[in-house]
């Protein structure tokens, strides 16, 4: 364990700590302005790990309404279930590790700033003690500590007497969690998304109420360049009803490829009925440039096709041609 | 095993992400922020009772013939609270400094800002400074001189009190907060910053000597040391100066960069300095010219307490608790023993005996020769 702390320490740690005291002296001596500067680098370097991640969610998303459908089809079998699931996201070429594996990577350099910002701000003598196992022998480091902590109306070690910082860390974390929630008319994954939208943002803005200043700049500043990033690689998701959004190619991929699967599908319910013309609601609910409610319109699109597969008289499943 | 994945494992595994992040954010605050100062004071002897603050936020007086407590006060409770569970409803109050004493009261800043003045074996303070409100934090200790208290605070302003009533004297204003503590040498009081000046201040009035401040490049926390009309200091530049008492010009700058902050008070002896620093190592100039006597001798471990002198030897603890001498003689050094507890506090010698004060709350009493435990006694209540 002391071998983990030791190799965090050095590998992670320090350097950051160190990088924001550099950067604290060149931007103006100002230490606010150090860690929105930071922050906005290792967003830019974790770009695309955070673009895949919002991609494989995106992905994700737009499979529930088949997902939906196989757990309705094998609601009494679980075993078949998960094979037909693991199946879909196989053939779909969307991985459900693909939004947490990012994540995971991206968690111990959020948790990292996070502590470089608390050793940084040394409050107490202890803190500050503590700090000094940490620095680097640069010589702008020495000169430059102890890092100023004030900031526009700020004391970057106390929290913020207006209560505005609660607010703002609230506020933009909302909005980045609204844009990542999907509209779905099951209730209970509405329930589920619900309380994703509003525990992350609430149980935030209630710790800044106690905790320094710089750490919510920090939270403000990283939920703002999120909100960005994913307006450009998902566009504002569940933020807005309809509205179209910005696909990039790898979008197009995943569903070009959920569409090939589609097909798929479709082909093997062919095998032993007939599909009645789709309406033009349906075809609607196919277009897949869609997002918002329209995903819900689409998975009543999908199983409106469903509801439409009826096998035709005289014809009976040995007919079924045999599967290449 | 075929793993199941689906929304409702996803939202799960999310939620219990947020958690945990939460969850560990918060511990990490709590132990990063250091919510809960502890203190660390050291102490100081007068007429075989040696006095300092414990890490429960008393005052405590021990008798060292007896190596008993005679007496303890707590100072005020704090009513601060951090919340989110980084710390309880109210907290002792954390003494860093060491206590200052005359025939008649007893001196003691707390990290609550104020400063506190006790007669002996009375529980009532004879007066508390500022009567309402509070400074800010108090870290560095008190002196006093002539009737005087002096004190530097985290507001940045050195202090002046009427030692007998607490009343203000004057007030000198620097540029950041201050955690070191004054000395007072010829009717001057010296006190460095985080501001990384050197502050020479008329003890009776308050005014500025020297025409401007001395600065290094760094902060100034360690007390200064004055020999032979010279001050002597140590930077968090990690250099070592050596100043001209009369107007605050340079004497000298080391030679040798150490390779972390000079924390604490040098000792000078003999025409030798010896600064402990935050690299475990404690370097030995010559006075003179700055230049190093010899190697700097390596402790190993962080030096966050400071050193003192004991006939002509350097008592010296690591902050992992190894203490050790010195022989001025020949620079050499050896183990006077290993506490295996962690020391902070400055380092306190009476008759031949050291007193060092643990973050365990251990007082212990070496012989400064043999190293040989003498007493412990716990200041936990």
């Amino acid at each position: 364990m002391e071998v983990f702390g030791q190799a965090w320490n050095l590998i992670i740690l320090e350097p950051i700590i160190n990088v924001l005291i550099v950067l604290s002296h060149y931007l103006f001596s100002n230490f606010g302005l150090a860690i929105i500067a930071l922050t906005i680098v290792v967003n830019g370097a974790m770009y695309p790990l955070i673009r895949k991640q919002l991609s494989s969610s995106k992905a994700m998303q737009e499979l529930q309404p088949k997902m939906a459908e196989l757990q309705k089809k094998y609601a009494k079998d679980k075993e078949k279930l998960a094979k037909e699931q693991m199946k879909l996201y196989k053939e779909s070429g969307v991985s459900p590790a693909g939004c947490l594996v990012p994540m995971l990577i991206q968690m111990p350099i959020w948790i990292a700033l996070y502590q470089s910002i608390i050793r940084l701000l040394a409050v107490t003598p202890e803190d500050f003690l503590g700090l000094s196992q940490y620095l680097y022998s640069w010589s702008v480091v020495y000169s430059a500590l102890p890092l100023g902590s004030n900031f526009l109306w700020l004391n970057l070690a106390t929290s913020d007497p207006l209560l505005l910082l609660p607010l703002l860390v609230g506020g933009t974390m909302w909005v980045q969690q609204k844009m990542i929630t999907p509209t779905t008319a099951d209730p209970k994954q509405q329930t589920q998304s619900r309380l994703m939208l509003w525990m992350m943002p609430l149980m935030f803005a209630f710790i800044t109420l106690s905790f320094p200043s710089g750490l919510a700049l920090f939270w403000v500043t990283s939920s703002v360049i999120r909100i960005a990033i994913q307006y450009f690689v998902t566009g504002w998701g569940g933020l807005v009803k309809v509205a179209t959004p910005k696909s990039p190619d790898r979008d197009k991929k995943y569903r070009k490829r959920i569409a090939q699967v589609e097909e798929k599908t479709s082909e093997y319910a062919d095998t032993g009925a007939d599909i009645v013309e789709p309406t033009s609601g349906q075809e609607e609910g196919l277009d897949y440039g869609q997002s918002g409610d329209n995903r819900q319109d689409r998975g009543r699109g999908d199983s409106a096709r469903l509801k439409g597969i009826r096998r035709e008289p005289g014809r009976s499943r040995s007919h079924r041609p045999k599967r290449r | 095993m075929e793993i199941k994945y689906n929304r409702v494992l996803l939202v799960k595994v999310l939620l219990f992400l947020v958690i945990v992040l939460v969850c560990g954010l918060s511990v990490f605050g709590c132990v990063g922020r250091g919510s809960i100062p502890k203190g660390w004071s050291g102490g100081v002897v007068a007429d075989s009772i040696l006095f300092l603050g414990s890490m429960e936020g008393k005052l405590v007086a021990v008798d060292i013939s007896s190596h008993t407590r005679l007496w303890e006060v707590p100072l005020e409770t704090s009513e601060q609270t951090s919340g989110f569970g980084c710390a309880p409803a109210s907290t002792a109050v954390a003494i860093y400094g060491s206590p200052a004493i005359t025939e008649e009261l007893v001196y003691v800043g707390g990290y609550n800002g104020k400063i506190y003045a006790f007669s002996v074996g009375k529980d009532e303070p004879r007066w508390i400074y500022p009567r309402e409100g509070n400074l800010q934090p108090i870290v560095g200790g008190a002196i006093v001189s002539q009737g005087k208290l002096y004190f530097g605070c985290s507001d940045g302003k050195v202090y002046a009190l009427d030692a007998a009533d607490g009343y203000t004297e004057w007030e000198f204003q620097t540029g950041s907060k201050i955690w070191a503590t004054p000395v007072i040498d010829s009717e001057t009081l010296y006190i460095g910053s985080f501001d990384k000046k050197l502050y020479a201040v008329d003890a009776a009035t308050g005014e500025e000597k020297w025409g401007k401040p001395f600065e290094t490049q760094g902060a100034i926390i360690s007390t200064p040391v004055v020999y032979n009309n010279t001050i002597y200091i140590g930077s968090f530049d990690r250099y070592l100066y050596a100043i001209r008492i009369t107007d605050g010009s340079l004497v000298w700058k080391s030679e040798v960069k150490a390779d972390n902050w000079f924390w604490t008070k040098p000792v000078v002896f003999n025409n030798t300095i010896y600064a402990g620093n935050l690299d475990g190592k404690v370097y030995i100039l010559d006075t003179e010219t700055g230049e190093e006597i010899v190697d700097a001798i390596d402790l190993g471990r962080p030096i966050s307490s400071s050193p003192v002198l004991v006939d002509d030897s350097v008592i010296v603890a690591s902050e992992e608790g190894q203490v050790w001498i010195i022989d001025t003689t020949n620079n050499q050094k050896s183990e006077l023993k290993n506490l295996e507890e962690k020391v902070y506090a400055s380092l306190c010698a009476s008759d031949g005996v050291v007193y060092i004060h643990t973050s365990k709350e251990e007082l212990y009493a070496l012989n400064a020769q043999s190293g040989a435990e003498l007493w412990t006694l716990s200041l936990r209540s």
